[in-house]
């Protein structure tokens, strides 16, 4: 009965399949014959996608006859587009599609994840561009510049990585806080980011309506994986030295269930080695990754998966120029140091974040797909820091301990590279001023080959002697000396202090996120595909400071020290006793004497909450000659502060504003004078405002296909981004006060100003694809503009002599730029891939920023009243003002070698530049170069001269004919345009040309063993020319040095003091040679 | 290779290597400072030889120094001894770098947790029951951190410099102050005494044994016995005298019975003194808290951020002599009113005085020359200031509040 009953079946499935234009076909390897399982293959004109079984064949159902684009992407081999004609009512079957093996891949893909991982867990919060780790393979654009650029930090189309949206199996993994995609969730999993489905920007696609960036969704499925074991083992000089790998897949059994699961570790021990990449580093990292699936015969497919990768790893950080100098070195790392004789690295990073998948696809009907989709994950996310209380900075490259803070007003610019002495020899870092502004020779001397002569305010012993200790790389000296922190601490204890001076504190910052979604797409009309989903999302941001090490100490009291020692300011400003402005350091109003031990938690507890709802829907028709697409989004997000630690500076804020003492307590605005009264019950815990948004977003799509090898498309987005929680509080450590927009936004009446807090974004691009038996690829014009974005910003401010916040808003940027690329192939054997981008990303506009001092300080007085004002507002000097986000204009050639004995090579050349520094807003104040401030606040210690190129300055404020200066409709004064200030905006281009060139090289070898075995030998090594001038990244400290206004009096040429370079830009250059090679064996 | 045996290896590989993942041991107590014996064969090592604090100055601090390119207002000019000479205020000595080691040791003396001491560390050396000290300019802040009050340590002094700022002795390196902005510019540019690297310092340095606050040592004496030992003693007029005065600068003196002056009218005029809450020009100055409110004086006023010192007189002995107490706008207790007059006590701290261009008046030196330097409120004022008549009336710091004063019970 059952076999007739399956006769029935599959006959009846033949009769219905023969009817209906149908495609087969079969994928095998193009060197063993064997089929390929798991490939994805998609008819790029009607837009359906399909998966091999595993013997390598797929079927495609109901299909409109028409000239078609076979797009085959299968993990481990070289993508590849066949062109077909479908002929109407009758199976097409296709010759087998041999497909060749790029074995390099996996490593490749494994180095950008690595990298994608590590620049965005920086800490410095300014991290160099981040790199984009997933890339489409068929596209010859990003197939080729994914990896090859990502040395360089290139970022598609300039974005932030906030744009680029990521999915795993459907479900939305930007995080709700952050807006980016945590790749240290599966850092080392190779299979689990082995399969995904990448779009280009704002292109269609049925896993999500997504963004002005490129989208990716994971897919995850067991079955996707062949049958067998593969175990692997990498050495590289990278952050980490060595990986194993293992995983095991059953391959689709007779019940329909297949299985897969693999470990993964990763790991480098501390070297004693300076100068080397990863100095002073460890790295250990045990990724799982376990997925199931049953497919049932009616093609409903069920997926359950989890992975997670606990990892820990020391970090490295960005210098001045100066110490890469002295070093020597482009690796040097400021935090580690010995401790009783052994490495020890200060910032340690620990993540974890579990992640738990469950996908289920429903087929109705052939007509009718839902896929339904439900997770979370919690990311463990934390990183150590020292801390320090009444004691030294410990930082060895705190600025006071390198030779520049000698110079002390003594140099003349900051730019003195080539300086002689007397004796011939070289002096990079100044040498000893000639003579005093009374003209005393001061016989020390050392002329400049300008002829200016410069040097430090100390003598030459005293000088030679600290550089001497950087450029010997003196262990005390140029790293941490955890043993003089020990010490401090025993005296400390001896002496019967309370607080430890110096503890190793761990800040955590945890992400819990559940999250679901249904979609549901239908073919039932002809050259229609309709696609309409939903998405729900509850995302928790877990912050808070737990005591990792109190080293040696007895306790620390949880108090803020710059509240400690601020409090005499504090207490001048606002009618409170010095008994209630004790209040104000605390940390936690409800534990006045928290007594804080090795594990206890400390400084801040708070969450943020973000939940999200998204409904989206999309047409798209597919016709013979055209194709066209649109989608509509709406997307609601709330956003809510809540904290268990009711902070002293809150407190305080809120009795100077007691009407609004909700914007810094929450729901426990009475505390104002339950704290005064001395009653601390009921403080533990206070709900934040909450803010809500909602966001449209629309978009298009147009392709015109000129023939079957050349197409015009053309993609248009418009969208509302509610603000990012992480940039929606101006303080969010201390008090739940939201910044500006938002406030004004939660007061908004009319629909008008409804999302006047969102960033607008609206972008087109306009792209020419060409598919020819020897060429292939595509040329893309882009264009993109952004309104209204906003971002936070922390710094020490000289001036007040406290840290402050600066919330910064109304950002307006423009992207545009073209990409292009193609492969042509040479013969047998070759493949020359030349591609290019040349982008122009910049700010259109001023923007504008709230700055506050986090200890609660006064920042300024009222101009009228001279009552003191605690949020200071200015103009940003943006206008103008390059996006740091990697080269702006990017070149390569990649010549690739295949040989059908499975030898594989290729070598790209890069070429790089019109990259930027990333500037500190603090630097751009407009009342810095005016003296006064937009609301009318005074600046002191500011910049009223504008510094040339040539050592120069002059009177920054703009006048008219008569010489007379410019004020505004305000009064206030006008600045010369463009803004030169300090300096302009500096290239980290290289000078040399030669030094702007990057070269990689890969080459492999794959051997067929008996009995379906196979090794793979791959090495890869970036940057084999050597250079070591290639800076990817940089910032300038926010921190300004006060009274920098100061210059020699002389008229047009003036010189503006050596402050102002008292704190230089940071850098991150490029790593030397760094390899990688794997060595995997599958059985 | 079977399979069983790759797992396997592959697993005792990585409990290995998380193994060795651990945080270092922390360093004993004991590791982190060096005991006598230790000390002694570090300087032998070194071929070494450790100065008494007064020696070591004789020995290495020459007349004018040995950077000629000193500050122009640096030096005076009297006769001493009978001769025309001069007396420099300002002098850099170098030590030498090669050679045996030159050692010097004391126990610090101050801290800078209350602010009132910037940069500077103090050392003090008990020889034959009687102090000697030495001021010690380290480009440190918060070095108590480091170098807490009562530990004792060993700096080993080769390429460091001896010199005198404003004829105050200190252990420092040669700085070249060209500051152009500074106020009377011309005059203050030069080489002078400047604060020795942080590197550099820890370098040097060594600490003996763990703090023992115990053993620092105050002399306790009467204003007239402060005027007989020190600030009428001396006449300048004798290199003997001039030699012995930089000698007392850094001691550690306990002044007892003692009041604030709190007022202008006692004896001459505060120079740089501010009001707490600035009162117009024409306001008639006072000074007592209790009577004049917002307009008492406190410690240390706002300079503006330009961080000079502040003055407070105290007065004691029979005839009344006065002293100053000085304290930094950015010492914690800053903003408080000075005790009123009636609250008498010690005051404890630096003795040392400020000579940075030739006097006026020609010597010996004004008892008005000499300052004393707390480090903290708790500590060096509070402990002893109580009412004259009614010895249980004890003072209570007091801060402006909302236009009266308050009491405070909790700082410092």
């Amino acid at each position: 009965m059952r076999k007739t009953l399956l006769t029935l079946l599959v006959g009846s499935l033949a009769i219905f399949a023969s009817a209906q234009t149908t495609l087969k076909g079969k994928l095998i390897d193009e060197s063993t014959s064997q089929p390929i399982a798991g490939a994805t293959v998609t008819l790029a004109n009607q837009n359906v996608t399909t998966t091999t079984n595993a013997v390598g064949e797929f079927t495609l159902f109901y299909l409109d006859a028409m000239d078609e684009e076979v797009v085959i992407e299968a993990e481990g081999y070289n993508g590849t587009i066949e062109l077909i004609q479908l002929n109407a009512d009758q199976v097409n079957e296709m010759d087998p599609v041999k497909m060749s093996v790029d074995i390099a891949k996996e490593s490749k893909d494994e180095v950008l994840i690595n990298i994608s991982d590590e620049d965005l867990n920086d800490d410095e919060g300014k991290s160099q561009a981040q790199a984009s780790a997933a890339s489409a393979s068929t596209d010859v654009f990003n197939a080729t510049t994914s990896f090859a650029w990502s040395t360089a930090r290139y970022r598609n189309r300039g974005y932030d990585q906030t744009e680029e949206t990521y999915y795993i199996m459907g479900l939305p993994f930007n995080t709700g806080e952050r807006g980016t995609f945590s790749f240290s969730s599966m850092g080392g999993l190779n299979d689990a980011s082995r399969y995904k489905e990448t779009v280009l920007p704002m292109e269609a696609t049925s896993f999500t309506f997504g963004g002005i960036g490129q989208s990716t969704n994971y897919l995850m499925d067991a079955s996707r994986f062949a049958q067998g074991w593969k175990v692997s083992a990498a050495g590289t000089n990278r952050n980490y030295k060595a990986a194993v790998r293992a995983s095991y897949a059953s391959g689709p059994l007779k019940n329909g269930w297949s299985f897969i699961g693999q470990l993964a570790f990763r790991f480098s021990p501390y070297t004693t080695q300076k100068g080397i990449i990863g100095e002073g580093i460890n790295y250990y990292s045990l990724g799982y990754f376990f997925s199931a699936d049953k497919t049932w015969d009616n093609g409903n497919h069920l997926t359950l998966v989890t992975f997670g990768a606990p990892t820990m790893r020391g970090q490295s950080g960005a210098v001045t120029q100066e110490v890469y100098d002295l070093t020597g070195t482009n690796n040097y790392n400021p935090y580690w140091g010995y401790q009783d004789g052994h490495i020890r690295n200060s910032r340690i990073v620990k993540a974890f974040d579990p992640t738990v998948i469950a996908a289920f696809d429903l087929n109705i009907n052939e007509f009718n797909k839902m896929k339904f989709a439900a997770g979370g994950h919690y990311s463990f996310y934390s990183n150590s820091a020292i801390n320090f209380y009444n004691a030294p900075d410990p930082r060895p490259d705190y600025y006071r301990n390198l030779p520049s803070f000698l110079w002390d007003g003594q140099i003349v610019n900051g730019n003195s590279e080539q300086l002689y002495g007397a004796d011939g020899k070289h002096y990079p870092y100044g040498n000893f001023i000639g003579s005093d502004m009374n003209g005393v020779n001061l016989g020390q001397g050392f002329t400049g080959l300008d002829g200016k002569v410069v040097g430090p305010s100390v003598d030459a012993k005293s000088y030679n002697n600290l550089v001497e200790k950087w450029q010997s790389r003196d262990d005390k000296a140029t790293q941490i000396d955890w043993d003089a922190l020990y010490a401090a601490n025993y005296a400390n204890n001896k002496n019967g202090n309370d607080m430890a001076r110096y503890f190793v504190e761990r800040r955590h910052n945890d992400i819990y996120e559940a999250m679901a979604s249904i979609n549901w797409t239908n073919t039932k009309f002809d050259h229609l595909k309709m696609t309409l989903a939903v998405e729900g999302k509850h995302s928790t941001g877990v912050h808070y400071k737990s005591m990792d090490d109190l080293l040696g100490a007895n306790q620390w009291i949880d108090i803020d020290p710059f509240a400690d020692r601020d409090i005499k300011d504090l207490a001048t400003n606002i009618s409170m006793s010095q008994e209630e402005m004790e209040k104000v350091k605390l940390n936690n109003l409800a534990n006045p004497k928290a007594v804080v031990l090795g594990g206890d938690k400390f400084g801040y507890d708070y969450r943020v909450n973000v939940e999200t709802a998204k409904i989206w829907y999309q047409n798209e028709w597919n016709f013979n000659e055209i194709d066209f697409y649109y989608a509509l989004q709406l997307t609601y997000s709330g956003i809510q502060r809540s904290t268990n630690m009711l902070n002293g500076r809150a407190w305080y804020l809120a009795t100077l504003n007691e009407d609004a003492a909700d914007l810094y307590l929450g729901s426990k605005s009475d505390a104002i004078m339950a704290v005064k009264n001395n009653d601390y019950s009921g403080l533990g815990y206070s709900l934040g405002k909450r803010h809500d948004f909602v966001d449209p977003a629309f978009k298009l799509g147009f392709t015109y296909k000129i023939n079957g090898r050349n197409r015009i498309k053309f993609n248009a987005l418009a969208e509302t981004k509610a603000p990012l929680a992480r940039n929606a509080y101006i303080s969010q450590r201390v008090h739940d006060r939201a910044i500006d927009v938002i406030y004004t936004h939660d007061a908004a009446k009319n629909l008008k100003d409804f999302y006047a807090a969102s960033e607008k974004i609206v972008s087109g691009d306009l792209t020419y694809e060409f598919n020819f038996p020897i060429v292939r690829g595509r040329i893309t014009a882009f264009y993109s503009r952004f309104w209204d974005g906003s971002e936070l910003n922390g710094y020490y401010d000289d001036e007040t002599r406290t840290f402050v916040n600066q919330a910064i808003s109304g950002i307006n940027k423009r992207h545009c730029g073209i990409e292009a690329a193609a492969a042509f192939k040479l013969g047998t054997y070759f493949t020359l891939t030349p591609a290019l981008s040349v982008g122009d990303y910049r700010y259109t506009s001023n923007s504008y920023a709230v700055t506050s001092a986090e200890n609660g300080m006064e920042l300024g007085k009222n101009p009228v009243t001279n009552a003191p004002i605690y949020e200071v507002r200015d103009s940003v000097l943006m206008k103008g003002v390059r996006v740091a986000s990697g080269p702006q204009v990017n070149a390569s050639l990649k010549l690739s070698f295949f040989h059908p004995k499975m030898w594989f090579a290729d070598v790209t050349i890069s070429y790089y530049d019109h990259s930027f520094l990333n500037v500190a807003p603090s630097r751009r104040m407009k009342g810095l170069y005016t003296g006064e401030r937009a609301d009318g606040t005074i600046v002191n210690g500011g910049y009223n001269q504008i510094y040339l190129n040539n050592g120069y300055s002059v009177d920054g404020r703009a006048k008219d004919e008569n010489g007379e200066l410019i004020v505004d409709a305000n009064g206030k004064y006008e600045l010369q345009y463009p803004y030169n200030m300090l300096d302009q905006q500096e290239k980290l281009t290289a000078t040399e040309i030669w030094n702007r060139f990057m070269i990689d090289f890969s080459v492999g070898k794959l051997i067929y063993l008996k009995n379906r075995q196979s090794i793979s030998i791959n090495l890869s090594v970036s940057n084999i020319g050597h250079n070591l001038h290639f800076k990817t990244g940089g910032y300038q400290q926010a921190r300004l040095p006060r009274a920098t206004r100061q210059q020699i009096p002389d008229g047009e040429n003036s010189t503006i003091t050596a402050n102002a370079w008292k704190f230089p830009a940071k850098y991150y250059y490029a790593w030397g040679p760094n390899l990688y090679c794997t060595i995997t064996y599958k059985f | 290779m079977k399979r069983n045996n790759i797992i396997y290896i592959a697993l005792s590989t990585i409990v290995a290597l998380a193994i060795t993942a651990c945080t270092p041991n922390a360093p004993s107590e004991e590791s982190c400072y060096i005991n006598e014996s230790q000390l002694n064969e570090l300087v032998k090592a070194d071929n070494g030889t450790v100065y008494d604090l007064n020696d070591f100055v004789d020995k290495f601090m020459t007349e004018p120094g040995d950077f000629d390119n000193y500050r122009t207002r640096s030096y005076y000019s009297n006769k001493v001894d009978g001769k025309d000479t001069t007396i420099f205020l300002f002098s850099i000595d170098t030590i030498p770098s090669a050679g045996p080691g030159i050692y010097i040791r004391g126990r610090v003396i101050t801290d800078d947790y209350g602010g009132n001491f910037y940069k500077s560390l103090v050392i003090q050396q008990m020889k034959d029951g009687q102090q000697q000290t030495l001021r010690i300019s380290v480009d440190m802040g918060s070095a108590s951190g480091l170098y807490q009050k009562g530990q004792e340590i060993l700096i080993r002094c080769n390429g460091l410099a001896i010199g005198r700022y404003a004829n105050q002795p200190q252990l420092c390196v040669p700085s070249y102050n060209n500051n152009v902005y500074a106020h009377s510019a011309n005059a203050k540019i030069g080489w002078a005494p400047g604060r020795i690297p942080s590197p550099r310092f820890k370098e040097a340095t060594k600490l003996i044994g763990q703090p023992d606050k115990s053993k620092v040592v105050y002399e306790e004496m009467t204003m007239n016995e402060l005027n007989t030992k020190y600030t009428s003693k001396f006449k300048m007029d004798t290199w003997a005298d001039i030699k012995a005065i930089r000698q007392f600068d850094g001691h550690l003196v306990r002044i007892t019975k003692v009041n604030f002056t709190g007022s202008f009218d006692d004896q001459g005029t505060l120079t740089n003194c501010e009001f707490y809450v600035p009162a117009t020009p024409s306001e008639p100055a006072k000074g007592d808290p209790e009577v004049d409110g917002s307009n008492a004086y406190v410690f240390a006023p706002s300079t503006g951020n330009v961080g000079y010192p502040q003055s407070r007189y105290v007065r004691g002995g029979s005839p009344a002599k006065l002293l100053l107490v000085s304290a930094s706008e950015y010492a914690k207790y800053a903003h408080f009113y000075l005790p009123p007059k009636k609250y008498v006590g010690y005051i404890q701290g630096v003795l040392g005085y400020y000579l940075d261009q030739p006097p006026t008046t020609k010597y010996p030196l004004s008892d008005k020359k000499w300052s004393v330097t707390p480090s903290n409120l708790a500590e060096d004022i509070l402990p002893d200031c109580q009412n004259a008549t009614d010895a249980s009336n004890r003072w209570v710091p007091q801060e402006w509040v909302n236009g009266e004063p308050q009491d405070q019970t909790i700082y410092p």
